[in-house]
């Protein structure tokens, strides 16, 4: 109960923030919505499922290219609805996860390291094969990818401007978290849970930690694709470095200085480390990445649960619970 | 046919044969222990009985169905449930969680309020699990195969680090839901003592083969039980 209303007073205080911070930062905040969005769903497969995945990044793009192609009408000019365009990303996403899933948690499963250092090597492949499958726009990648088009009953609406955009990026991403929070409060999250501490006797009770391993993977794909297919539409551009190894990198270092166990705080650590990029780049140009990288190693020796998960775990955790 | 019927089971580690040409029926609604010095087989006995080990040659049935080859978890689903050597708890979930996620789609609410009560944890359910002492965990462990209610209860060295009076309780409570729930139990364990509590048909491992079957009383007397455990075994002995 005080997780939502800890987390509903940070949604408000985000819906509020435009009337304070401007046009401009409105814009760039929109942008890092979409990064808490990723974060969430690294989140969710790490620290939850467990499952270390080192290439977060390859079902962002996986998400932003499938939107690009479908909303562009490069596979049919005339299907080139928003919403088939993002419900196309999540699946496609997924199917890419689980697919993938099959292959490295059947048998005997793989985990740990040797998962990340995986997961981490195929994002590398994809970007080299974005970078050279020239049908889809090679290095420069795809261009003039249309803003999200909303429809009601008739009336459409385009997403062009940068406070309408704001909010509905908004919709999304409290949307998504509050129905992640909830799943993770069920039954579901509970053998999520037990798959990620004691997997052996998970599996001794009759659970298949494999099925539970693949849907918490495809799931947190699913996610990854919508925010991938939300912001191809925000700069109208999809391109080799939103699957690559960069971005896969740096969701990791959001979710590690947030908390990876902790929905909030990882999307808060990608928010907020977004935010510091940009004054401190401004102040300290390159050098920005050594402050970041301070605060990554405090976070790990000292605050292993996140910057951000110690202080909001003690606003709304009861005695020996544990917070959604 | 037996309800558990396990055919020349054999399981080689790296050239140690840890169960060697294994054969034991186990009948319903009974209870047997198993005892044998470290390294005798007892407990990759049970990995291979649940599926996490999957036996070189022989074969195991469970209720007419040869499961030597199925999952994990495909044979828990059949009906059999296991305890670990060392206590396999949820710890980041609450006592009451684990015994939910043990108990799976059956009406919950009764049956963890009733499971609660007999494994004495009843005070504070929602505590975390890793919090518990020892015993509690052990106990706890106890109450998820209650909740999942398998038809064949696979218990190893269930009462390893508890007090006497906490040994004494658990071998009351083994004994109560073979007796009272009808499950078939089969019991791995070092403590003599425990097992003379149980009264119970007793099988003596050695070398990854059965030695010797039979009561408490004629396993302590046999010779070449004596020889070749119970010499090695102080508590044996002094039981």
């Amino acid at each position: 109960m005080r997780n939502n209303l800890v987390a509903l007073l940070i949604f408000a205080a985000l819906a509020a923030s435009p009337l304070v911070i401007g046009s401009y930062w409105t814009g760039q905040l929109t942008a890092y919505l979409v990064y808490g969005l990723l974060a969430i769903s690294l989140s969710l497969v790490w620290g939850y499922g467990g499952i270390l995945c080192f290439g977060q990044a390859m079902f962002f793009g996986i998400g932003g290219y499938i939107m690009a192609v479908l909303t562009k009408g490069m596979i049919l000019p005339d299907l080139t609805s928003s919403y088939i365009g993002l419900l196309a990303a999540m699946a496609g996403a997924a199917l890419f996860a689980l697919a993938l899933g099959y292959f490295l948690f059947a048998g005997r499963g793989i985990s740990g390291a040797y998962l990340a250092i995986i997961t981490l090597a195929i994002t590398l492949v994809l970007e080299r094969l974005m970078n050279n499958w020239y049908a889809l726009g090679g290095y420069n990648g795809l261009l003039n990818v249309p803003p999200i088009k909303l429809t009601f009953f008739g009336a459409s609406f385009e997403l062009w401007d940068r406070l309408p955009t704001f909010y509905a990026v908004l919709g999304v991403v409290t949307v998504v978290y509050f129905g992640t929070s909830l799943l993770l409060k069920s039954a579901y999250g509970l053998k999520l849970t037990a798959s990620r501490t004691h997997p052996d006797r998970l599996s001794s009770l009759g659970y298949s930690v494999l099925s539970i391993r693949l849907s918490v993977f495809a799931l947190s794909a699913a996610i990854a694709g919508l925010a991938g297919a939300i912001f191809v539409t925000l700069d109208g551009f999809a391109s080799p470095t939103l699957i690559g190894f960069t971005l896969s990198t740096e969701v990791l270092i959001w979710v590690a200085i947030g908390g990876k166990e902790m929905l909030l705080a990882a999307f808060l650590g990608a928010i907020l480390t977004r935010t510091a990029e940009s004054w401190l780049s401004e102040i300290f140009g390159n050098y920005w990445i050594l402050i970041l990288g301070l605060t990554f190693m405090v976070s790990v020796v000292l605050l292993p649960k996140g910057l951000l998960a110690t202080p909001l775990e003690w606003l709304t955790k009861g005695k020996g619970k544990r917070s959604g | 046919m037996a309800f558990l019927e396990l055919r020349s089971l054999v399981k080689n580690f790296d050239g140690l044969r840890a169960t060697d040409n294994f054969t034991l029926d186990i009948a319903e609604g009974s209870l047997n222990a198993l005892v044998g010095p470290n390294g005798c087989g007892k407990s990759t006995l049970f990995n291979l009985i649940t599926g996490v080990l999957t036996p070189d040659s022989g074969e195991i049935r469970f209720k007419g169905q040869n499961i030597t080859r199925w999952p994990p978890h495909k044979i828990a689903r059949l009906g059999i449930g296991r305890k670990f050597q060392v206590p396999a708890i949820f710890e980041e979930l609450t006592v009451r969680e684990n015994l939910i996620v043990a108990a799976k789609n059956k009406s919950q609410q009764e049956i963890i309020a009733e499971i609660l009560a007999q494994i004495n944890l009843t005070k504070d359910p929602d505590m975390l699990a890793g919090e518990l002492a020892h015993g509690q965990k052990q106990w706890l462990e106890i109450g998820m195969l209650l909740a999942q209610a398998p038809s064949l209860i696979l218990l190893d060295e269930p009462t390893a680090g508890m007090t006497g009076a906490e040994t004494r309780a658990t071998a009351d409570l083994i004994t109560r839901i073979n007796r009272e729930r009808g499950m078939t139990v089969l019991v791995i364990e070092h403590d003599m003592g425990f097992i003379e509590h149980l009264a119970c048909p007793l099988h003596v491992m050695s070398k990854g083969q059965i030695l010797k079957s039979g009561n408490f009383t004629e396993i302590r007397n046999d010779d070449e039980v004596k020889a070749l455990y119970f010499g090695q075994t102080e508590a044996m002995a002094n039981a």
